[in-house]
């Protein structure tokens, strides 16, 4: 199973279980595999590693296995630029990191592999705090053995389920240390419960696996009876039930929630309750008994990230890699909108990743140029020529501001505004009929008033008007887009029309032209 | 000049098979790198190669193209790395319920893997079979694709299979692309906040083609290979007057009003289906007429054809009752407007002057043809005279009735002026 860090190791490392691969060269199933040549490419980069400092024309020619590489100019990069990283290493300098090869394709992917969402680092920065009373509140209950429930809330992209796996894991260990039995974990979504009563089934399941499942009693009934007797062994573990996304159990008459609450309140019960949700009330607003009982479960909540700890943690994301991708200003940039517009997490690492795609296309296109380029000239000058483009090249082969700067503008974007821009002319107009005819306070109109509407518009600017029946069809057009929406009636013409779109956005999309210009004033 | 006219049945043969066969259309979207199909083809060849989760949504109107480029992408793909891809499809329309959508991926996961499917396998066993086998692939290097039909439709009711699928997406060991095709622009508004969070935010737009784009588009689909199918000569002759007909204004005009009610692909290339077909064999050639008479046919009017067919007299009729219309009369019988007949007759002195029976027989034919209908719902308690009528024709369309008639008396249009 590869594993995260294999990938990130300087290419030193690799030189060393090179041999394997030259051994093992059709078999890649090692590694993830890679389409590509990649064991090739390592093969050049070893030889390399031996000749230092020959000039590139001769290293060229004295590697067997140019050709199969692909362009002579990809592997001379390569060669060139292991060249600088070894350098970089040798002098052990990490604060001046060298400059990647867009072109290559693993650095890319190791570089989009550590920005990736299902990637877990290995230390949780900016969740400090949170962690830290969770752990305090687990710690406490195991101490004294005593049950308690806790519920944790934020918004999506917080870090929830990512700190409650850190957690898990952190008091297991404490409890092993400070020689407290370590309790049973049962880590589960609710999502994937058919039944929201299922969730009993669950807990017992994995509180005594060994004992049957008695059918006159129910699941609940038998923990509540656990629960309210004395436990014979002394030595009976404790449980820990972390119930990811716990508002799938909320039902009309919310038993289930109740009832999983309230089993931590029983007198003998011995379950640490953790439930993991959106909305930051949902102890307030579903689970009233439980304060009369004077037992509301603590509340952590995950406050969206600032700017400051998105970047943070984009660094400390990026730091695994021996080179440098991103320009600082770009990550600071993505970091301020996202966090402007959500504090998501997820987002602001899809957002980097998308930029690091079009850092790619470029250099995919500057290169299919230079390449052509190149074949025109003779394959003598080749390698003299390419040299100084090579070092040109190098220069600024990171992820600009400009390049975060359309990959945030793509991602937070709506197509609306595009997409009336390029719908044909007749539903563009039957568009600013509506808005006009919204203009006067009215929230929805008929189609047959909306039909008026346009045809005076069309007559005023002298463009014969389309009959009813293809009316009736763009409107339906519109419909699908989300445009407008129709309301159900037996004849067509009674049908209610209310407008989805914001009339400031058609406004913006429709100011290039002179004629909607005027007509929405 | 029979092998003549064979050739241009051939070539009409082939026109049409082209026009029906969406890969010929969209295969020189596969040249620039600008276009939709590179850029998702990018995408998941390189979440492929890569071996990493990717989410995408292709959204724009009905007809433009998206499946008809993804399939031509999922082709691509399946003979480049047959063994490292599965696909999924899903339809919003069929599979909207969880239980009904588990059931149909754990089904097709059988199918593509020769695993027994079985009937009774509940929800939960389905779901659990899905995430095993989206591990498995994991590790075998396989990359699952789900293909998402009608995509605002899985957003109903509580999002469970969308949040499985983008959350089993989030671990490492599983290698999926999910693939959305919706027509509604704020799909990704639809979803809840937990689950739109977890969808990665890239968005394929499909727009109407640029004026570049359907000239290159009109060229690729219209011009005759100058391979040994058709003889040489006939070949570069039809390619040549082809392109003349493109210079010309007029076609430019006859495109620009079909374009300026629809503008999607689907709809262009039914329009030039039916200008092909409209060539005449006989003189081998595209011409512009077939252009015009296919924008006859397709933007027909039936309530001016309609108007075409009536009597002077109807005529007049409908003219009365416009102008009872434009009077704020809003309800009238057939004896107002005999009023305002016999009124318009007396101001004008028109020649046109029947008599009440007569006006009766016209006005059950109007009836009939649904031209003007009873604007009230009993049955036939009163006689036709009484009950209360109204127009099913909009002035405009009327106006323009008038204009094509063949020998519309100048009274008339004068009388729909005011």
């Amino acid at each position: 199973m590869p594993s995260v860090c294999g990938r990130n190791s300087s290419p030193f490392d690799r030189s060393d279980n090179v041999d394997d691969v030259n051994r093992s060269d059709g078999d890649s199933t090692s590694q993830k595999r890679r389409l590509g040549g990649d064991p090739v490419a390592m093969e050049v980069r070893q030889i390399s590693t031996q000749i230092k400092w020959k000039s590139p024309r001769r290293c060229v020619n004295s590697s067997p296995k140019t050709s199969a590489i692909g362009t002579e100019k990809d592997s001379m990069e390569g060669i060139v630029n292991l060249q600088k990283s070894q350098k970089t290493i040798l002098t052990n300098d990490l604060t001046a990191k060298p400059n990647w090869n867009p072109i290559d394709t693993e650095q890319v992917s190791a570089v989009k592999e550590a920005l990736h969402v299902s990637t877990a680092p290995s230390t949780v920065v900016c969740r400090e705090d949170e962690q830290r009373r969770v752990l305090e509140f687990c710690k406490v209950c195991i101490e004294e053995e005593k049950a308690g429930s806790l519920y944790v809330c934020g918004c999506p992209g917080t870090g929830k389920s990512l700190s409650m796996e850190k957690v898990k894991q952190q008091v297991v260990d404490w409890a092993k240390e400070a020689g407290f039995h370590p309790p049973y974990v049962l880590s589960l979504n609710c999502t994937s419960l058919t039944n929201t009563s299922e969730i009993f089934s669950k807990i017992i399941g994995e509180n005594q696996p060994k004992k049957k499942l008695n059918g006159s009693t129910s699941p609940l009934q038998q923990l509540q009876k656990l629960c309210s007797q004395q436990q014979q062994s002394s030595c009976s573990k404790m449980m820990l039930i972390i119930a990811d996304e716990l508002d799938y159990l909320i039902t009309k008459d919310r038993a289930v929630i109740h009832d999983l609450f309230l089993l931590t309140t029983l007198p003998f019960s011995r379950f640490v309750l953790i439930g993991v949700a959106n909305a930051i009330d949902l102890a307030d607003r579903f689970l009233p008994r439980l304060q009369s009982l004077n037992c509301k479960p603590m509340v952590v909540t995950f406050r969206a990230y600032s700017k400051d700890q998105i970047l943070r943690i984009l660094q400390e994301r990026l730091t695994v890699l021996p080179y440098i991708v991103f320009q600082p200003l770009a990550l600071e940039l993505c970091a301020r909108k996202v966090a402007a517009a959500s504090g998501d997490m997820r987002k602001a690492l899809s957002v980097c990743r998308s930029a690091l795609e079009m850092l790619e296309a470029e250099f995919r296109e500057s290169t299919g140029n230079m390449n052509s380029i190149s074949q025109e000239k003779g394959s003598l000058d080749k390698q003299t020529a390419t040299g100084p483009e090579i070092l040109e090249v190098q220069g600024n082969n990171v992820v600009r501001v400009d390049h975060m700067a359309v990959a945030l503008s793509k991602t937070f974007k709506s197509p609306i505004v595009e997409t009336i821009q390029s719908l044909p002319k007749h539903q563009q107009i039957i568009l600013c009929s509506a808005v006009k005819f919204f203009r006067g306070g009215k929230k929805d109109t008929t189609v047959g008033e909306l039909n008026k509407s346009y045809i005076d518009i069309c007559k005023s600017v002298l463009i014969p008007p389309v009959g009813t029946l293809e009316f009736l069809g763009m409107c339906r057009v519109l419909n699908d887009q989300g445009l407008f929406k129709l309301g159900q009636s037996r004849e067509e013409k009674f049908k209610r029309v209310t407008l989805k779109v914001d009339e400031s956005d058609i406004t913006f999309a429709l100011q290039g032209i002179r004629f909607f210009r005027a007509c929405l004033q | 000049m029979g092998k003549e006219k064979n050739q241009a049945g051939k070539a009409l043969n082939l026109l049409r098979s082209r026009l029906c066969d969406p890969n010929f259309i969209f295969k020189p979207l596969s040249d620039s790198p600008e276009t939709n199909y590179s850029k998702l083809k990018f995408i998941i060849s390189s979440s492929i190669k890569e071996a990493c989760n990717n989410s995408i949504l292709l959204l724009g109107p009905r007809g433009s193209g998206k499946v008809s480029v993804l399939e031509l992408v999922l082709g691509d793909l399946l003979q480049e790395h047959l063994d490292q891809i599965s696909v999924i499809r899903l339809n919003g329309l069929l599979h909207s319920d969880d239980n009904c959508a588990f059931k149909e991926i754990a089904r097709q996961l059988c199918v593509e893997h020769q695993l027994l499917f079985s009937k009774m396998a509940s929800f939960d066993d389905n779901s659990q079979f899905m995430i095993a086998m989206l591990q498995e692939c994991g590790l075998a290097h396989k990359t699952i694709i789900f293909v998402l039909d009608e995509f605002d439709l899985f957003a109903q009711g509580k999002q469970r299979l969308l949040y499985s699928l983008l959350d089993a997406m989030q671990s490492v060991t599983s290698q999926a692309v999910v693939i959305g095709v919706s027509c509604r622009l704020d799909a990704d508004q639809l979803l809840e906040k937990r689950v739109r969070s977890r969808f990665s935010h890239r968005k394929l737009l499909f727009l109407p083609p640029s004026k570049e784009d359907l000239e290159r588009l009109l060229e690729h689909v219209l011009s005759l290979p100058l391979d040994s199918t058709f003889s040489h000569g006939y070949a570069l002759d039809f390619n040549e007057k082809f392109k003349s007909i493109l210079r010309d204004k007029r076609f430019e005009e006859v495109i620009d009003t079909y374009l300026n009610s629809s503008s999607t692909v689907s709809q262009l290339l039914r329009f030039l289906f039916c200008a092909v077909s409209f060539m005449d064999v006989e003189s081998e050639f595209l011409s512009l007429e077939n252009f015009k008479t296919a924008l006859l046919t397709i933007q027909r009017q039936p309530k001016l054809e309609c108007v075409k067919d009536c009597s002077i007299l109807e005529l007049y009729l409908l003219v009365c009752m416009k102008r009872l219309e434009v009077k704020e009369q809003n309800s009238y019988n057939f004896n107002s407007v005999m009023k305002e007949y016999k009124s318009v007759h007396d101001t004008f002195q028109t020649c046109d002057y029947y008599s009440r029976n007569v006006c009766l027989r016209a006005f059950e034919h109007l009836l009939q043809r649904e031209l003007i209908c009873f604007s009230d719902n009993r049955g036939t308690g009163q006689s036709l005279e009484f009950r209360p009528v109204k127009l099913l024709i909009s002035p405009v369309e009327l106006y323009q009735g008038l204009k094509s008639y063949r020998s519309c008396p100048a009274i008339l249009l004068k009388l729909m002026d005011r």
